[in-house]
């Protein structure tokens, strides 16, 4: 495990995660991390190496949906609470403009 | 005074005729005019609709007679919801600014479940932004108070339901559990609080946390009454593919005191050997005296500590969360992801970083395998016992200002919540009894899908004390 998680790091992990932080917050979440992570280092003390991961805790597997197709929403519904309905279009940011 | 009633007696009242589902709904609202500027337990009140709907649930009765109860089982009931269920055309905000303003196109299955079933929605309660707490201090908009102790916090994330419940400002409540957000603000508040079995009950129209965990489960003021909330929205729903199909049991009970011989509660050692409030250890000694008397037997067993739960709930939960909570991108729906919170922000990044590459193999495939651990552990216990008892929370609820202290204080605090939540398991926090002015409760925890074997051990310990029946004397200024 890193001895510390660097500044460089949290921002790596803040641009895969689309969000902006400030210098301020980069410094304080590197700290934060570095404190959190090494409070997970008490798993190391556990022989897991006869396990296999849980994953989930249902034990079901291939769940289908039904042959009859439900209603979805409506066109109307789904732009409800659209920031930037185009022409009854979901509008974005233009993707090849970007740098 | 009838919003100091539970479901059951308000049900037997409304059958009679001796009062109105109108009245239960005014007195609930006058409540929460009464203490609610203080306690902030709720986001959104839905005053209009609730009366309105109350009003037609009083016309039904009237023309129908008690029959209508056969058919809807919580008819006329007036509710809060904790605000991460998706209600159509009322916003939903998850007490976070992302949220905020977001009115669903649809319902969530539990609170369809409920409205079908007759249940009146009063209003959406406030949590941690996101669930991501365990004190409804990292709400977004406020923070909620114990109606216990207004210098103190409810627990969370389910903190505003579980306030609610407490000062009689609802009937019942909805809340969900990731691992501690149902039962340990049940504890902090006096109150019962279920998390179902992973599964039980359909997360379709939940705000996601960790995905393979979350739990939508009732807050009320008995066990009885969570028996009747979970007889309502348990069972499989083809909208959410990890719901169970098994049968939905009976858990609303014909006995009035279930019969507990034979019945094997295994305690822990490693629950009842961290460092308890004497107040707490003084009244689990007396819970455990009670089921003796009651007909139970209590095995000492032996489980995994559960320090390690909160490595796995920490690197689980953060991973998940960063999953679920990416497909908010303001463009849809919601406000920009500028206006996340610190917490929300700090576990989403903590989560794409154990799941990166080369950290995913000793962060959360680690996690995963110690998961394994606790699953088997539970298992073999299960097969010498039937269910198991613990504290729920070491202490009393703490000061308003907690959660600042540490970066993992939810999970420190969570620390006897956590396995079983890990594990999928059904669980329920009981109150029993008072220390320093404040409740104290304790945990039973049962197998996968044996909610009947809890509630009926649960049933017979209300039936038996009087803990239950404990509500805080609280002054409006």
């Amino acid at each position: 495990m890193p001895a510390e998680i660097t500044k460089d790091d949290v921002r790596r992990i803040a641009k895969i995660s689309n969000l902006e932080l400030s210098e301020d917050e980069v410094g304080v979440f590197a700290k934060l991390f570095t404190e959190t992570l090494k409070y997970m280092d008490m798993l190391n003390e556990l022989d897991t190496s006869s396990v296999e991961e849980t994953y989930q805790i249902t034990g079901l597997t291939n769940v289908f949906q039904s042959e009859n197709v439900s209603a979805t929403l409506s066109k109307e519904a789904a732009l409800s609470n659209a920031s930037d309905p185009v022409d009854g279009y979901f509008g974005t940011k233009a993707v090849f403009e970007r740098e | 005074m009838t919003h100091k009633l539970t479901i059951a007696e308000a049900i037997e009242k409304l059958k009679k005729g001796e009062i109105t589902s109108y009245q239960l709904t005014q007195d609930c609202l006058d409540q929460i005019d009464k203490f609610d500027g203080e306690i902030k337990a709720f986001v959104t009140v839905c005053r209009e609709s609730a009366l309105k709907d109350a009003q037609e649930a009083d016309r039904v009765i009237k023309e129908r007679g008690p029959e209508i109860f056969n058919e809807k089982p919580l008819f006329g009931i007036p509710y809060a919801c904790k605000d991460n269920f998706s209600t159509e055309g009322i916003e939903t905000t998850a007490s976070s600014n992302v949220l905020k303003g977001y009115k669903p196109p649809f319902e969530s299955t539990v609170t369809k479940r409920l409205k079908n079933a007759g249940a009146i929605l009063l209003g959406k309660t406030n949590m941690d932004a996101f669930a991501h707490g365990s004190s409804t201090e990292t709400s977004d908009f406020f923070k909620t108070k114990n109606p216990w102790d207004f210098e103190r916090i409810p627990g969370g994330s389910s903190g505003g339901s579980a306030a609610a419940v407490a000062a009689n400002m609802c009937i019942f409540a909805i809340g969900s559990e990731t691992a501690g957000s149902i039962r340990g603000p049940a504890v902090w508040c006096g109150i019962t609080g279920l998390k179902p079995t992973y599964g039980r009950v359909s997360r379709y129209g939940t705000v996601a946390m960790a995905s393979s965990t979350d739990s939508p489960g009732p807050l009320t003021k008995s066990a009885l009454d969570a028996a009747l909330v979970l007889q309502v929205i348990a069972g499989k729903d083809p909208f959410d593919a990890t719901s169970n199909p098994a049968p939905v049991g009976s858990y609303v009970q014909d006995e009035d005191s279930p019969n507990l011989k034979g019945l094997k509660i295994g305690k822990p050692k490693s629950y009842f050997d961290i460092e308890l409030e004497v107040g707490v250890g003084k009244a689990l000694n007396k819970v455990l005296e009670k089921f003796v008397e009651l007909g139970a037997e209590i095995v000492e067993i032996d489980l995994i500590n559960p320090k390690y739960s909160i490595g796995v709930y920490t690197i689980l939960q953060r991973s998940e969360v960063s999953s679920n909570l990416a497909r908010l991108d303001g463009i849809r729906y919601g406000n920009p992801r500028s206006e996340f919170g610190f917490e929300a922000k700090k576990r989403m990044m903590l989560g794409a970083y154990t799941l990166s590459s080369g950290y995913y193999d000793q962060y959360y495939s680690k996690a995963q395998k110690v998961r394994t651990l606790i699953v088997n552990d539970f298992h073999e216990a299960f097969e010498k016992v039937d269910l198991i008892i613990g504290p729920t929370m070491p202490g009393i609820a703490p000061k308003l200002g907690a959660a600042e202290q540490s970066p993992l204080f939810g999970e420190l605090a969570d620390m006897l919540q956590e396995p079983s939540a890990i594990a999928g398991l059904c669980g329920i926090s009981l109150p029993c009894g008072m220390s320093e002015g404040m409740p104290v409760g304790f945990q039973l925890i049962g197998n996968h899908l044996d909610e009947e074997k809890l509630i009926a051990a649960s049933l017979a310990f209300q039936n038996a004390t009087e803990y239950h029946k404990s509500f805080p004397e609280m002054e409006a200024k």
